[in-house]
């Protein structure tokens, strides 16, 4: 399987499609587009994960990257639309509590 | 007799030219088809590596003797980039450079004797013999 | 085995009858000596050279035109010899980094070799199982002096060598808390610290940390964003997950966890697993955690170690016998 990733520029905002599923093999190129985004001060990084299939805890790893990175350059992360096997992961970990989640989507993929 | 002979890469044909002094030299000094094959394969790797990394720089071609052995010396020299971790380099292969070349390793293996130096921004000098048997 | 000559003189003779005869022998001979030369390290170019060399002794007439055309031959091939020599070096590189690995693996085993305690009243079975060479699960019991066992089960992110030296670090962090009773949340609290300080950013550590008191039949737990374990009721024969909230490790640097209590009844199993057990994938699909509990349902008769072990070969024939990920899997059973 393999991951796509789609990335739309607004003013001070990147938007994330994401599609397909996220594994060991995909996920460092998930990072290496989605780290640099999260670097720009201000800026709000939005990743939609409607189409995500699957994901496994590399998954995760780069969304903690993500997050710490906004964190020490002052930008924001939002997942949204979350497939409801992905949002369980992040309810598992109690990352839920720490990751701004918009909205999980019934069912999913 | 120690005259050297030197060819300018800047274009993907000086290559050819390469080859062609080194494989004549070679033959003059008795090397067989194989070991003249190995030669030029050599240059070929040496030459393509200035061409395609460098932009331009020389190979100079001399015999060499150190009695009793006799043998080919081909110098690589350019003022390209140079190179920051040659440790690196030398394991650039066939399997690491997606069939694009036998790399410097491949070079190695292909002569005798091989040296290289390089100072990073200012240049890279190979220096490879082979002897003859 | 016959033994085969390598020499020049050998191969010409070779050539020289297959011509002449044209027979299977003498293929069957150029096949032996193929593989002699191949096990000598003879390259591919040397072997065409041979040939030529060959040729040219047993037709010294040879139009000049063809035997120029062998010496193209010979230069497409020479490439090759330098390939070749790669590949058996790489060979013998990969041949040390194996039993390099397998004595990092075995040091591995040694560190994080943990003795299933044998404690009046509780039946205990554990099953641990590296995917690769190295195991980036963990599990550890323990007894303090007033008889309390604590267990603790982890699972990094990741596989193979980093999520081991991961798990060696937590361990070492594990031994060197105080024997006295610790309370798990303390302990999940304290890794954390440890961890936190001590991973990249985007690893992380889950931890289930359990402390049965074997006298009132209290189970005290906390999770760290672990895999849900299970309860067993043994009166209803029914499973439930079990229910603990906290973060992962690694993450924040100061986190606090909940704990949790609940008491076992006779009959009753607490099961601990980590993600691969409930990521077996079949084919492409992959296992619900019902049909997980159904598997467990069939074995709760047996033993826990035996138990564990079955289970965990149910779902290894399942994978065709090729883990996708490290699988532990933990059964405490309070028994008479």
């Amino acid at each position: 399987m393999n991951l796509t990733v789609n990335v739309e520029k607004n003013e001070k905002e990147y938007v994330l499609a994401l599609s397909g599923e996220i594994d060991v093999y995909t996920a460092p190129r998930l990072k290496e587009k989605l780290l640099p985004l999260t670097k720009e001060k201000g800026t709000l990084v939005k990743i939609n994960l409607e189409k995500v299939g699957y994901m496994d805890s590399t998954g995760l790893g780069v969304f903690i990257s993500a997050l710490k990175s906004t964190r020490e350059h002052g930008s924001h992360l939002v997942l949204t639309n979350l497939p409801e096997k992905v949002f369980r992961l992040f309810e598992i970990t109690g990352l839920n509590e720490i990751i701004d989640i918009e909205e999980k989507v019934r069912g999913g993929l | 007799m120690n005259s050297q002979s030197c060819v300018n890469i800047e274009k993907e044909w000086d290559i050819v030219s390469a080859r062609q002094l080194g494989r004549n030299l070679a033959r003059k000094l008795g090397f067989g088809t194989v070991d003249q094959a190995r030669i030029a394969t050599a240059i070929s790797e040496l030459a393509r590596n200035i061409y395609l990394y460098a932009g331009s720089g020389e190979i100079y071609f001399d015999i060499v003797e150190d009695h009793p052995k006799k043998g080919i010396r081909i110098r690589a020299i350019d003022q390209g980039q140079g190179i920051e971790d040659i440790g690196k380099v030398m394991k650039d292969g066939y399997s690491t450079s997606g069939g694009l070349g036998a790399g410097l390793p491949g070079v190695k293996r292909l002569m005798d004797e091989f040296h290289i130096s390089s100072v990073p921004g200012a240049g890279t000098e190979v220096e490879v013999v082979k002897w003859l048997r | 085995m016959q033994t085969v000559n390598l020499e020049k003189e050998n191969y010409k003779q070779l050539l020289k009858r297959f011509i002449e005869k044209n027979d299977e022998e003498t293929l069957y001979k150029a096949d032996l000596f193929s593989k002699e030369s191949i096990r000598q390290n003879v390259t591919p170019d040397e072997i065409i050279h041979v040939y030529i060399q060959a040729l040219e002794d047993l037709y010294p007439d040879l139009p000049e035109t063809f035997r120029r055309s062998l010496d193209f031959l010979l230069e497409t091939m020479i490439s090759y010899g330098v390939a070749y020599k790669e590949f058996q070096e790489m060979r013998e590189e990969q041949l040390e980094i194996k039993s390099e690995l397998a004595l990092a693996a075995k040091m591995q085993e040694k560190l994080l070799n943990t003795r299933v305690p044998e404690i009046k009243g509780l039946d205990i079975g554990a099953i641990s199982i590296p995917a690769k060479q190295m195991n980036g699960d963990y599990y550890h019991f323990i007894e303090d002096h007033r008889g309390n066992l604590g267990v603790a089960i982890a699972d990094v992110i990741g596989k193979g060598f980093p999520a081991a030296l991961c798990m060696s670090m937590v361990k070492y962090t594990m031994d060197s808390f105080p024997e006295s009773r610790m309370l798990p949340k303390r302990i999940l609290q304290l890794l954390n610290r440890v961890v936190e300080k001590n991973v990249d950013p985007g690893m992380f550590v889950t931890m289930f940390y359990g402390l049965y008191n074997p006298d009132s039949h209290d189970f005290y737990y906390a999770s760290a964003g672990h895999e849900p374990g299970l309860f067993y009721h043994g009166q209803h024969g029914v499973f439930t997950e079990i229910e603990a909230k906290g973060l992962v490790l690694g993450v924040e640097r100061d986190v606090t966890y909940k704990q949790y209590k609940r008491r076992i009844e006779l009959g009753d199993m607490i099961v601990l697993l980590t993600d691969g057990v409930t990521e077996c994938r079949r084919g492409e699909r992959f296992l619900e955690r019902d049909e997980v509990i159904e598997v467990m349902k069939q074995y709760t008769h047996l033993p826990a170690q035996q138990m564990v072990e079955r289970v965990f070969r149910y779902f290894e024939e399942l994978q065709d016998f090729q883990l996708r990920d490290d699988f532990t899997l933990i059964v405490i059973r309070r028994e008479n």
